[in-house]
């Protein structure tokens, strides 16, 4: 599955050595695109400017509540949760339902679901 | 004998402890500007003498879960304790420029629309810790809308006791009757949280709800 870099938008192949090891740009925080909608995701972040992305990552990064960059590269599920632009968001309520992490952590190649984050973190 | 005396007192003692009424967590679920917080705050009045948290005419005014510990109602000689958890609206698109719309500025608007959705998320993430759900709607609105079956299929599926609360009965445009239609297997109540009307007969549905 391709994977874009949330802070400069490059496409990447899933085995690509960038979402292991981070973006060409510094990124590490990666979008987690399906192949049929990968056409679709190019035309909308097309027009974005360099100030919507930085933007972009900036909202991201809160909404998953890091304050700081983590120190491995982190994929998100784009399906659940797009970002058009800044200010727009269109959530899948469905899979949202479904429990299912939002993140991704990349450890060593491989991928972690990071199931204390995305259901541990805010039950009393 | 004495020992008779000492195995009483535990007895009594932990008997008290048990039998002390265990708070279960009320959940209050809905779309955005449905009256969550309104309701909210009408029981917290009621109960409690205070108020839960802000009102506004602008969607998503409430975008962080809210706890209110220990709320004791009384109807028809019983009693129901339970904190209750006041949720962000549930949306499936948030877009600042209703918010620029409604006279925020764009910059107010695009962090009240990253916090809103950040609300959602949490508020899906706490469904699970729910004993019983209020799901507030806008009986104004059309019922059959995908947050609306999305978030009471869901609590069926989880086997969470709900109680549907038609609000906003007010207002001309007001319709039990359609959201009755699309939920007929659920328990009803319209109300307006705003007027307080109808509040004793939704207080006696929460005792067979949340029991």
């Amino acid at each position: 599955m391709p994977h874009q870099c949330v802070r400069c938008n490059t496409f990447y192949d899933d085995k690509a050595g960038e979402v292991m090891q981070g973006c060409k740009c510094g990124g590490k925080l990666f979008f987690y695109i399906k192949k049929e909608k990968l056409e679709k995701i190019k035309a909308m972040t097309a027009s974005l400017t360099a100030s919507e992305k930085q933007q972009i990552e900036k909202d991201v990064l809160d909404i998953m509540g890091e304050e700081e960059y983590s120190e491995e590269p982190v994929v998100l599920d784009l399906e659940t949760v797009r970002v058009m632009e800044p200010g727009k968001y269109e959530l899948d309520l469905v899979q949202l339902f479904k429990n299912e992490p939002l993140i991704y952590k990349v450890d060593e190649g491989k991928y972690l679901i990071d199931l204390i984050r995305s259901f541990g973190q805010r039950k009393e | 004998m004495m020992f008779h005396t000492v195995n009483n007192f535990i007895n009594r003692f932990f008997g008290a402890l048990f039998r002390k009424k265990r708070h279960i967590k009320l959940g209050l679920y809905g779309p955005p500007n449905a009256g969550k917080t309104t309701l909210a705050n009408h029981i917290c009045m009621d109960w409690l003498g205070e108020e839960m948290g802000k009102v506004s005419h602008i969607p998503h005014e409430t975008r962080e879960i809210h706890v209110k510990e220990q709320i004791n109602i009384k109807s028809g000689g019983k009693e129901l304790s339970f904190n209750l958890v006041d949720t962000p609206g549930i949306a499936t698109k948030i877009d600042y420029e209703d918010f620029v719309r409604a006279g925020l500025s764009a910059k107010e608007a695009k962090k009240r629309a990253k916090e809103a959705t950040k609300g959602v998320i949490d508020a899906i993430k706490w469904l699970d810790d729910m004993d019983a759900v209020i799901v507030v709607l806008d009986s104004t609105k059309d019922p059959y809308s995908q947050v609306n079956l999305t978030i009471i299929g869901n609590l069926e599926a989880r086997k969470i006791p709900v109680l549907i609360v038609a609000n906003k009965v007010d207002l001309k445009r007001a319709s039990i009757k359609k959201i009755q239609a699309a939920f007929p297997q659920y328990h009803l109540i319209g109300i307006s949280a705003k007027e307080g009307t109808n509040m004793e007969k939704f207080y006696e549905s929460l005792f067979k709800v949340a029991k």
